[in-house]
C-alpha cells in the first residue's frame, strides 16, 4: 500500500519549499508606526548571508564579462580606431591648458565662498573625496533597480554614500561587500529610492523617486502654472545623502497626480545616463580635500591676488609718508593763533563760500546772535520768510519750480 | 499538440544532462540575466532564469526537480535584488512544479506549443509575484502590466530560440 508521502510526493515537496519560503518572507516584513508593512532597513542575518552567496557566486563571472567587454572596446578604441587622433590630441592640449587656468580660478572663488559660508554658520556640504567605480551588473529584474559596482568595503565604501557620474547624480549605496569586493547601489528610478530636489528657476521643492517603468518624478509638488519643461532640477541637499546642487535632470512633462488632488507629478530626464552607465563616482567625504598640483594653482591665485592690495597697501603708504613731510595746515606743536592757517602771508588761504544771492536760514552766518530785544520789538511778530520748497520738487529737479515772491506766512515747526 | 499518458511520456522522453550543464546553464542565465539590461538598457524584457527553468523542468518531466530546480533560480534573483528573499523564489516554484507536471502529459517539442507554454508560465510567474508581494506581505509596489507582457513576449521568442541548442547538450547514451 502507498503511504500518504508516496502519493502525494509531489505536491509535499512543493508545499514544503513554499512554505519555508513564505516563513522567510514573513521574517523580513515588519510593521511601521503608520500600520503600512515594510521591509527592513537593514537585512536579517539570514538574508544577508544568501545575499552574499549570491553576490559571490555571480559577481565573479559577471565581472570577467564586463571586463572582456571593455577590453574589446578598449582594443578596438586605442589600436584600431585611431582616425585623426593627433589633431584631436593638439586641441585637448589646448583644452587642457585652458581648462587649468579656468580651474585654478574656480577652485579660488569655490574656497572663497566655502569662507564666507563658514562665517555665516552655514553646514554645508562639499564633495571633494570620490571614489572611482565600474558599474558590471545589474539586479536582472526591473522591479529592483539596483546596480553592482566593482568597489566595496576595501575602498572605504559604506551604505548611503551617494553615487554620481559628471553629468548628475546616479544613486546611493543600498549594500557594501568584501568578497568579492563590491557594492550594490540603489538607483535614483527606482520606486523605493527618494531624494530631495530643487526646480532650479522657481525654486520648488519635491521628493525624486522612480516609477514603474523606470522613470524619474518628482513628487509632492503642488499644481503650479510656473514650472515648464526645460527647467533644470538639482539636488536639494537636504536628504543627507546629495549634497546640495547636483544636476538630477530636466523637467520633461508636467502631469496631475493620480492619487491627490491639487497635487502634481513632474516627469524628469534624468542628466546621468541611467540605463548605460560604466564610470561613476563615490562620493566618501565631503570634507574639502585638494590634490598638491591644485594646492599649488590655488596659491598662486592666491598670490596674484594679494599682489593688487599689496601694491596699493604701498602707495598709502608712500603718501603718508610725503604727508608727514609737507608743510601742513595745522600744526599740534603750536598755540591756535599762530596755525598756518591763520598766517596772511600763506597764499594757500581757505576758500570761502560764495556770498548767497537770497539769504536764508540756513545760509552762512544766518544762525548768528539776534540783536539785543528792545520794547517795541519783545512783541510776538509774524517772520516774513521764503517758502519751503516742496520735498516733490526735488524730484522734478526743483529747476522747474515757479519762482515766488516772499510772502508772509507763520512759522510752523518744521518736522523732524 | 499530443495528450499521452503519464507514465508512457516519463519513460520514453527522461531527458539527462551533464552535471556540467545542470551547474553552467543555469548560472550562465543568472549571470546574463544580471549583465544584459547594462547593455539593452530599458528594454529587458526577458527572464532567463525563469527559461531556463522552465526547460529543464520540461525536460526532465520531474515536479520536484522542476520546483527546486525554480526555487533556487528564483531565490538567486532575489538575492541579487533589494526586495525580500522568497518572492522570486516563490513564484518560480511554482512555474518549475507546473512545467514539469505539464511536461509529463504534453508533447512539448513542437515549437508552438513552447512559445505558447513559456509565455503563460512568464504571466503566471509575474502574478505570483504581484500577488505574494502585495496580498501576502502588504508591501507596496510599482507595477506594469504592459511591462510584464512584454516580459512574457520575449521570454517565448527566447525559449523558442533557445530550446534547441539546450538540446544539443543532452547526455547521449
Amino acid at each position: 500500500m502507498e503511504s500518504f508521502f508516496d502519493r502525494y510526493r509531489n505536491l509535499v515537496v512543493l508545499l514544503a519549499i513554499l512554505m519555508a519560503q513564505i516563513a522567510g518572507l514573513a521574517v523580513q516584513v515588519r510593521r511601521g508606526s503608520a500600520g503600512q508593512n515594510t521591509l527592513d532597513a537593514t537585512d536579517p542575518r539570514g538574508v544577508r548571508l544568501i545575499r552574499l552567496w549570491g553576490n559571490a557566486i555571480v559577481s565573479p563571472p559577471e565581472r570577467l564579462i564586463h571586463w572582456t567587454k571593455i577590453g574589446v572596446e578598449a582594443m578596438w578604441t586605442n589600436y584600431i580606431d585611431l582616425g585623426h587622433v593627433r589633431e584631436q590630441n593638439e586641441d585637448l592640449k589646448k583644452t587642457v591648458e585652458r581648462l587649468r587656468l579656468e580651474q585654478a580660478a574656480l577652485l579660488e572663488d569655490a574656497r572663497q565662498g566655502q569662507r564666507l559660508q563658514a562665517l555665516l554658520g552655514f553646514q554645508e556640504k562639499y564633495i571633494y573625496t570620490t571614489v572611482a567605480a565600474q558599474a558590471y551588473g545589474s539586479s536582472g529584474s526591473d522591479h529592483s533597480g539596483v546596480f553592482y559596482i566593482d568597489k566595496g568595503a576595501h575602498e572605504g565604501l559604506k551604505p548611503d554614500m551617494a553615487v554620481i557620474t559628471a553629468d548628475g547624480i546616479v544613486g546611493k549605496v543600498r549594500d557594501v561587500f568584501s568578497h568579492p569586493d563590491t557594492a550594490q547601489v540603489l538607483a535614483v528610478n527606482d520606486p523605493t529610492s527618494g531624494a530631495g530636489v530643487i526646480l532650479e528657476t522657481t525654486r520648488i521643492r519635491g521628493i525624486l523617486k522612480g516609477d514603474a517603468l523606470g522613470r524619474l518624478e518628482v513628487v509632492g509638488i503642488l499644481a503650479d502654472e510656473r514650472i515648464k519643461p526645460g527647467e533644470r532640477v538639482l539636488t536639494a541637499g537636504g536628504d543627507l545623502i546629495f549634497p546640495r546642487g547636483l544636476p538630477v535632470g530636466v523637467v520633461e512633462k508636467v502631469m496631475r497626480d493620480p492619487d491627490r488632488d491639487s497635487f502634481i507629478v513632474i516627469l524628469v530626464k534624468p542628466a546621468a545616463h541611467l540605463e548605460r552607465l560604466d564610470e561613476v563616482l563615490v562620493i566618501t567625504s565631503t570634507e574639502p580635500r585638494f590634490s598638491p598640483e591644485q594646492e599649488q594653482d590655488i596659491a598662486t591665485s592666491e598670490s596674484q591676488k594679494s599682489a593688487v592690495p599689496t601694491a596699493i597697501k604701498d602707495q598709502v603708504k608712500a603718501s603718508e609718508i610725503m604727508a608727514e613731510k609737507l608743510p601742513g595746515l595745522i600744526d599740534p606743536n603750536l598755540p591756535p593763533d599762530q596755525q598756518p592757517l591763520h598766517d596772511s602771508s600763506n597764499p594757500n588761504t581757505v576758500p570761502r563760500p560764495p556770498q548767497p544771492i537770497r539769504p536764508d536760514e540756513f545760509s552762512p552766518g544766518a544762525a548768528e546772535s539776534p540783536a539785543p530785544e528792545t520794547g517795541a520789538e519783545s512783541t510776538p511778530k509774524l517772520q516774513t520768510k521764503r517758502p519751503a520748497i516742496p520735498h516733490v520738487a526735488e524730484g522734478n529737479g526743483g529747476a522747474s519750480q515757479p519762482a515766488e515772491s516772499p510772502k508772509p506766512q507763520t512759522t510752523t515747526p518744521r518736522n523732524p | 499538440m499530443s495528450l499521452l499518458s503519464a507514465d508512457s511520456r516519463r519513460d520514453m522522453e527522461i531527458r539527462r544532462y551533464p552535471l556540467l550543464v545542470y551547474t553552467l546553464v543555469p548560472l550562465a542565465s543568472l549571470v546574463l540575466q544580471a549583465w544584459l539590461p547594462r547593455v539593452v538598457g530599458r528594454y529587458d524584457w526577458f527572464d532567463l532564469p525563469l527559461v531556463v527553468t522552465v526547460y529543464f523542468a520540461l525536460g526532465r518531466r520531474s515536479p520536484i526537480q522542476g520546483t527546486l530546480m525554480g526555487a533556487v533560480m528564483g531565490l538567486f534573483e532575489d538575492a541579487l535584488s533589494h526586495h525580500a528573499i522568497g518572492v522570486n523564489g516563490v513564484a518560480k516554484t511554482v512555474v518549475g512544479f507546473l512545467a514539469a507536471s505539464v511536461g509529463i502529459r504534453i508533447d512539448v517539442e513542437n515549437h508552438a506549443v513552447r512559445l505558447l507554454l513559456n509565455f503563460a508560465l512568464s504571466l503566471l510567474s509575474s502574478v505570483i509575484y504581484y500577488f505574494t508581494y502585495r496580498g501576502l506581505l502588504g508591501l507596496t509596489l510599482e507595477w506594469s502590466w504592459l511591462t510584464e507582457l512584454m516580459r512574457a513576449v520575449g521570454n517565448s521568442l527566447i525559449a523558442v530560440a533557445l530550446f534547441p541548442v539546450l538540446d544539443r547538450l543532452q547526455s547521449r547514451e
